[in-house]
Formats: C-alpha cells, structure tokens, sequence
C-alpha cells in the first residue's frame, strides 16, 4: 500500500475530472455555488469509500461475469441510501442537487474506480483509493464552483456563508452571468484542466531537473 | 464444461446477483423507514409555510375533481374564507416549478410563494430566491388578474433579466390558478 502515491494520484496525476475526465456531466452542472460543490463533492466521496470497500471485500464473491451488475447494484444502493439521507436531513442541499444525486449511480467516477482499483486490490487501499479519489473530484469541483460563482454572480461562499446569500464581492451589475451557464461551465473545466497540465509539466520538469543535477 | 456443470453455473451466477439484490434492498428498506416520515414532514412543512405566505390563516384542501385542473397544471387546492391558495406546476426553464398561488375572492392574485423549482442558479432561481429582485418579481404579481403574460410576449409582467423562459412559467402558474379559481365561481 503506497499511501503518498495514492494521493497524489487522486489530487493531481490522476485526478477523475482534469485526468480521468470522469463524471464530467455533474461537474459541469452544479458547480455553480460553494454550497453545491462542497455537497456534491462528499456525497460522492462517502459513496465512492463506500463501494470500494463493499466491492473490494466481495472480489472473490462475485463471479467475473456478473461483476458490472454486482457493481452497479452495490453502488445504486449506496447512492440511494445518501440520497434518502439528504432529503430527509439536508432538504436545502437535496433541494439544489436536484437530480444529480440519483446520477451518481451512472458517475463514471464510482465505476470506474471499482472496475480498475476495488477488484483488485485490498480492501484497506480500495478505502483509501475512494477517500482520495473522492478529495480529487471535491477539490476540482470547489476550485470550479468558486471560479464560476466569483466571475458568474459576484459570490462567494453561496447557500453557506453570511447565512446562504454568501459575500457578495463583485457589486451587482459587473458579474459575467454566462459563467453559472452551461457555456461557463465549459470554459471554467477547460482552464482548470489545463492549469493542471501546466503544475503537471512543470512539477516533472523540476524533478527531471532535480535528478540531472545528482 | 458439459452440459451439466454449465447449468450449475449460471444456476450459480443467478444466485450470487439475487443475493447481493436482496441484501442491497433490504438495507434500502431499513434507511427508508427512518427517512421516509420526515420526508413527508418535510414536504407537507413546506407546503403549509407556502399556503401561508399567499393565503394567512390557511385553507382546507379541496377534493380533487371538484374543481377544473387546468389540463394538469393544478395539482391542489386549498380553500378559506378568505380565498384560495392553489398549487400549480408548470414547467420552467428546467424541469417544473411547484408553487403556490394565493386568490382572493374577488379573483386577484394575493401573493405567490415557489416551493421547488430546478431553474439555473443565477438566472431562473432568482424568481424563487430571497433577493431583492426574487422579492420584487413576486410581488408584482399582488392583485393582477385576468390572463397575464411577460412585457416580451407584450403583457404586464416584467421577466427577469436573463430567465424569461422562467418568467413565463411563473406567469402560466398564476393564469392556471387565476382560472381555476374562476371555474370554481
């Protein structure tokens, strides 16, 4: 188990929204306030750390044929549980997520990492690989929602801080609204994935650069 | 394989799936027995807070049938002494508005409250948001009647800058409401 590998891999090398380009129909829908992008950025956190455990500990069960229905049955569960939780405890969040909850079952992030991690390895590192993988999409999704909320309605910290209107930064007629549309949403995901290439490139250039020099 | 061990193994498949299925809803049944009643009271909390934003005092609910739903876009009323509070969803920019229209007995708009809209976030949701511009779009609605129709479509209503797909199914609620209040003399 190679705990710092993993994390930089569920950050940055790897990350599902700028790398994998995973679960890219939520990213670009609902990073439209903090509120929204932290919510959905642990609700699937704590489903993807949830599944990958199930999957990881049921790997020798579950037959190789039937895996993706296995999968997709253990994962709808979880997603429905999380969903029901909401509602019933955080109806303001389920309120704005809307329908991108019960999408999480179809997340290509959760799947995938299933498919390519949990019915693989352990059980312990399937946890991790979930937690980080989960913190990866929560911090693209947060650097989107602050961007696009900031640039789009002059906002920070909306349905959260200042008790939900958020801090209003840029005054009122300024603010580019395209950025809370869908197009915004394009191009904040472009600029962020290629702002990740850039630190990418450049962190390998540094420790190219480093071992040149010993 | 021959044929014997192959049935055996699909018997086997079968099984494996249909076990994993019915321990899956089994725990969905148990987090749905807990979540299940304060959902309801979540929504019926809601609908009573918007009654009583456009209709103070409350109402009772009417029977469905009694009254003319508007080819489906009234879904509940309610009556006082005072007027109506009707429940319409119409569809919006992004899937339904569910709001609450307030009618007074002489046929004019008492207020409206949105309860659950899914419009986008800066533009649409205004018309259901706490801001000065969501306040005052409401309001304008206080004491129309008559069929009403946005300033685009050449009608009284001022849309929202940016949202006027919402705007007109705010409006379409509040003609079905309008209407159905009428139908019921």
């Amino acid at each position: 188990m190679n705990v710092k590998k993993q994390f930089t891999e569920g950050l940055l090398t790897k990350n599902p929204v700028t790398v994998q380009l995973l679960g890219m129909c939520s990213t670009l829908a609902i990073t439209t306030s903090l509120f929204n992008g932290l919510g959905m950025g642990l609700s699937v956190t704590i489903i993807l750390i949830c599944s990958n455990v199930m999957i990881s500990a049921l790997r020798k069960v579950i037959p190789s044929q039937i895996r993706i229905a296995a999968y997709i049955v253990i994962i709808a569960g979880f997603v429905t549980i999380v969903d029901l939780l909401l509602q019933a405890f955080l109806p303001a969040l389920s309120q704005s997520l809307g329908v991108f909850i019960p999408l999480i079952v179809v997340n290509c992030i959760i799947l995938g990492r299933a498919e390519a991690f949990a019915s693989k390895n352990t059980v312990g590192a399937s946890a991790l690989d979930g937690l980080f993988q989960g913190i990866g999409y929560t911090v693209a999704l947060v650097v989107m929602c602050v961007i696009r909320e900031l640039l789009g309605s002059g906002t920070f910290g909306g349905g959260l801080l200042n008790g939900g209107l958020g801090y209003q930064i840029i005054p009122d007629p300024y603010p580019a609204m395209k950025l809370v549309m869908p197009v915004g949403g394009f191009l904040t995901l472009g600029m962020v994935i290629a702002f990740s290439q850039w630190l990418m490139a450049r962190l390998e250039r540094n420790a190219k650069k480093k071992e040149a020099a010993k | 394989m021959n044929g014997k061990q192959t049935a055996k193994y699909v018997i086997r498949l079968g099984v494996t799936l249909f076990l994993i299925t019915a321990i899956v809803a089994a725990a969905l049944a148990c987090v749905n027995s807990i979540t299940a009643p304060r959902i309801a009271a979540e929504t019926e909390r809601k609908t009573q807070e918007a009654i009583e934003k456009v209709l103070p005092g409350g109402g009772k609910a009417l029977e469905p049938g009694s009254y003319d739903d508007q080819g489906g876009l009234v879904t509940q009323v309610y009556a006082s002494d005072t007027g109506y509070a009707v429940k319409v969803a119409p569809s919006g920019f992004d899937g339904t508005i569910t709001m609450m229209v307030g009618v007074g007995l002489d046929g004019k708009v008492l207020g409206i409250s949105i309860i659950s809209h899914t419009e986008t976030a800066g533009l649409g949701a205004v018309a259901a948001s706490d801001t000065p511009d969501g306040e005052s779009f409401r309001q304008q609605f206080k004491g129309l009647s008559g069929t009403l129709s946005v300033k685009k479509d050449g009608g009284t209503v001022d849309q929202l800058s940016g949202a006027t797909v919402t705007s007109r199914g705010v409006t379409r609620g509040v003609n079905a409401a309008l209407a159905c209040v009428a139908g019921l003399g």
